[in-house]
């Protein structure tokens, strides 16, 4: 187990800055994801933690030692990728031994330590088997028993579920979460999906464009999302984003206009959440135009003078039909709002735009 | 199958599904035995050859080829496959099948040899014990005094180890230096990488004995002229880009992931490349070998030019020389005796080494 921390952590390739300057601390026993898009740098810090990549500035540091140079295998790191990379040419037995024959483990507890491995995520009994033999998901357990074994002082998730099907992910999931509490390893988890990372961690490091957007836990993330692109990544179905203009103390949205105090002129995004939404009486006209059923509850698509909207109604029944012309109602705490120019949310910062809206 | 299409007659639909269906089953047998048939015609005449050249080796005379033992042999050995083929499909187990060959197996030799026994001798395969083969051969013509020829011939078993030292050494350089080059080629990127592989293929597309001269003034000039080990090296030379290019293909094809695994399982990178990478690439490595070793074994027109004294000669040296040097005629048991044993290691190489080339490679990297 280990506490881990980026000072400053750099990482260029030739003249492509990938990383240009993190610092995070990760605590003994805590279970991370590092969330992003694709190309945001994630799997490039998970491959300097691993000891694959050099950073090119600043210090890595494993319980305050520094590690910026110390060897891939002299870090005792376990990796599971999304590809699980089993060495194909050996049993599941020898995929997971493997990590203990360059540590001059006697045999006897080498063989121990690989059944409890195997035991503990259940592979027990396909030891003689070859990965071309085991279904996905239990390839996925064979690399995070070979993890496992060696009893690593950090664990790295390289997107683990992406390649399994959607039962199996929920299994896996929770699986993975109850293993890293009985272990209590500290673990980083990689993945581009919200899901994933929000249903998991402890912990979310939301990044983009190799700059950490914001960290929290998932409430953090998903009620006050510091910056627009959170806003924006974590949600599903997605944010509404509404654009609107600030001038001498009123907020314009479309034809809408709000008083709003206390921040300067500017163009501002404002986050509604589809769930946080209701149809009614009151509010912004609009027009159902698509229903998309999820079972427990529904998605309406509504188009109005300030855009698309979506709605999130419970239950599943559907209300409203295609063409129906209704009023979308919010409530005012549950709004966010974002300067444009730095995609910073302003806190506090709460108007009520459905009684202008109805003027309009 | 007839039964279902008349239960379903009433349907007119079901009965159109049904002649679709008849239709693709007729279409895809057709497809089968004119597949068959095509394979079987091509590859015939380079069977029956073969196979005349194996009775040829057992049965000719000097001065004189002919088909004598080749249609009777064909006549009785034919039938005999077609029977053990058949009696395979039909025997209902492993026990009886066994019997069944073996029957067929015994009567078929009984009458072969009962029929051909008489016209079968082992007089060509004299050389493989005797490299003073012609004298014993001609005293048997013309008495001892036409001995001369002899003294020129070494022993097969040498030109054998001479053919053997060039292509297995030839073969475990290639084999070395191609996996280790391609595993550099494939996973790391340096100044002019991509020239370099072009010009690898380019290379290979060279007629490689238009090189002829200036590797024997080269050879000449180092030293190694009439060696063994220069005439290995020039095959060397020839094989490796190639050999490279085929290794690098293979390394491709073994994902990063695992290498990356290794590395923070606590393996060294030459650990990981023997114990990892290596074992993924066998069958690449298996056919580099095969080719390479073959490609030394058959090596002719290197070796008349580089090669002088009869101690160095190769196998395909002798079987030249074999053909060249009788003065009464060609010796056709012999002739052909020596290029069946010219042709053994090559075909062991290729039925051994056949499961591993058709092999697909096994990969755990599936979702």
């Amino acid at each position: 187990m280990a506490r881990i921390e980026f000072k400053n952590i750099e990482k260029r390739f030739d003249d492509v800055v990938v990383i240009p300057g993190m610092d995070l601390v990760i605590n003994d026993g805590e279970f991370v994801a590092l969330l992003g898009p694709s190309g945001c740098g994630k799997s490039t810090s998970l491959f300097m933690l691993a000891g694959i990549y050099l950073p090119s500035g600043g210090d890595l540091l494993f319980d305050e030692h520094r590690v910026n140079e110390v060897e891939a295998r002299d870090r005792n790191v376990g990796i599971v990728f999304q590809s699980y990379a089993l060495y194909p040419h050996m049993t599941v037995r020898d995929n997971i031994r493997f990590p203990l024959r360059f540590k001059k483990v006697p045999d006897a507890e080498a063989k121990r330590r690989v059944r409890e491995a195997a035991e503990l995520v259940q592979v027990a009994e396909l030891m003689n088997r070859r990965p071309s033999q085991l279904s996905g998901g239990q390839q996925q357990r064979v690399a995070l028993a070979r993890a496992l074994v060696k009893d690593p002082q950090l664990l790295l998730l390289d997107e683990p579920l992406s390649n399994l099907d959607a039962t199996l992910r929920l299994t896996m999931r929770t699986e993975i979460k109850a293993l890293q509490e009985r272990l209590g390893v500290t673990t980083i988890l990689v993945t581009h999906d919200q899901l994933e990372a929000t249903t998991m961690a402890d912990r979310i490091i939301c990044m983009r464009e190799g700059e950490i957007e914001q960290i929290g836990s998932p409430d953090d993330l998903y009620l006050r999302p510091e910056t627009l692109f959170v806003a924006g990544f974590i949600g599903s179905p997605p944010i509404n984003i509404l654009h609107g203009q600030v001038d001498s103390e009123k907020l314009r949205v479309g034809e809408a206009v709000a008083p709003l105090v206390g921040v300067g002129n500017g163009p501002f995004s404002i986050g509604l959440r589809p769930e946080h939404l209701e149809f009614g009486d009151s509010g912004v006209p609009a027009r159902v135009i698509q229903t998309e059923p999820m079972g427990r509850e529904i998605l309406y698509v509504a188009e109005s003078p300030l855009g698309l909207i979506r709605v999130l109604e419970s239950g599943s029944q559907v209300n409203h039909r295609i063409g129906e012309e209704t009023r979308i109602a919010f409530d005012p705490s549950n709004t966010l709002l974002f300067e444009e120019a730095t995609g910073r949310r302003l806190d506090g910062a709460h108007f009520h735009l459905n009684t202008t809206a109805r003027a309009a | 199958m007839a039964a279902t299409t008349m239960n379903s007659m009433p349907s007119t639909g079901q009965s159109h599904w049904d002649r679709l269906a008849a239709r693709a089953r007729m279409q895809r047998r057709f497809s089968d035995v004119a597949l068959y048939a095509f394979l079987i015609v091509v590859s015939l005449p380079i069977i029956v050859t073969y196979f005349w050249l194996l009775t040829l080796s057992f049965s000719a005379g000097r001065g004189e080829i002919n088909t004598d033992v080749l249609w009777p042999s064909l006549f009785i050995l034919t039938p005999a496959l077609v029977a053990l083929w058949i009696w395979g499909a039909v025997a209902k187990d492993r026990r009886q099948a066994f019997i069944g060959w073996g029957l067929i197996l015994a009567g078929t030799i009984i009458l072969y040899f009962s029929l051909l026994g008489d016209q079968l001798h082992l007089e060509g395969y004299r050389f493989l014990v005797d490299p003073d083969f012609n004298r014993l051969n001609e005293s048997v013509v013309a008495g001892d005094k036409l001995s001369y020829s002899a003294t020129a011939f070494p022993s097969v078993w040498v030109a054998f180890r001479n053919s053997l030292f060039v292509a297995g050494a030839q073969t475990v350089i290639v084999c070395t230096v191609a996996s280790l080059a391609g595993y550099y080629i494939s996973r790391f990127q340096f100044p002019l990488r991509n020239s370099m592989l072009r010009a690898m293929l380019v290379l290979h597309a060279f007629p490689t004995y238009t090189l002829v001269v200036p590797l024997f003034i080269i050879l000449w000039y180092v030293g190694l002229l009439d060696s063994l080990v220069g005439v290995m090296l020039v095959l060397v030379g020839i094989e490796l880009p190639f050999a490279v290019f085929i290794m690098k293909g293979f390394y491709d094809a073994v994902p990063w992931e695992v290498e990356m695994s290794a590395l923070a399982d606590g393996a060294t990178r030459m650990q990981t490349y023997v114990r990892v990478v290596l074992p993924q690439v066998t069958n690449g490595l298996i056919a580099v070998t095969v080719f390479s070793f073959i490609r030394g074994w058959e090596e002719y027109i290197f070796m008349v030019t580089f090669l002088i004294k009869n101690t160095n000669w190769t196998m395909s040296l002798y079987m030249f020389f074999v053909t060249e040097e009788n003065s009464l005629g060609i010796d056709f048991a012999l002739v052909s005796a020596v290029a069946v044993f010219y042709v053994i290691p090559s075909l062991i190489m290729y039925t051994v080494a056949q499961k591993y080339l058709m092999q697909m490679s096994v990969s755990g990297v599936k979702g």
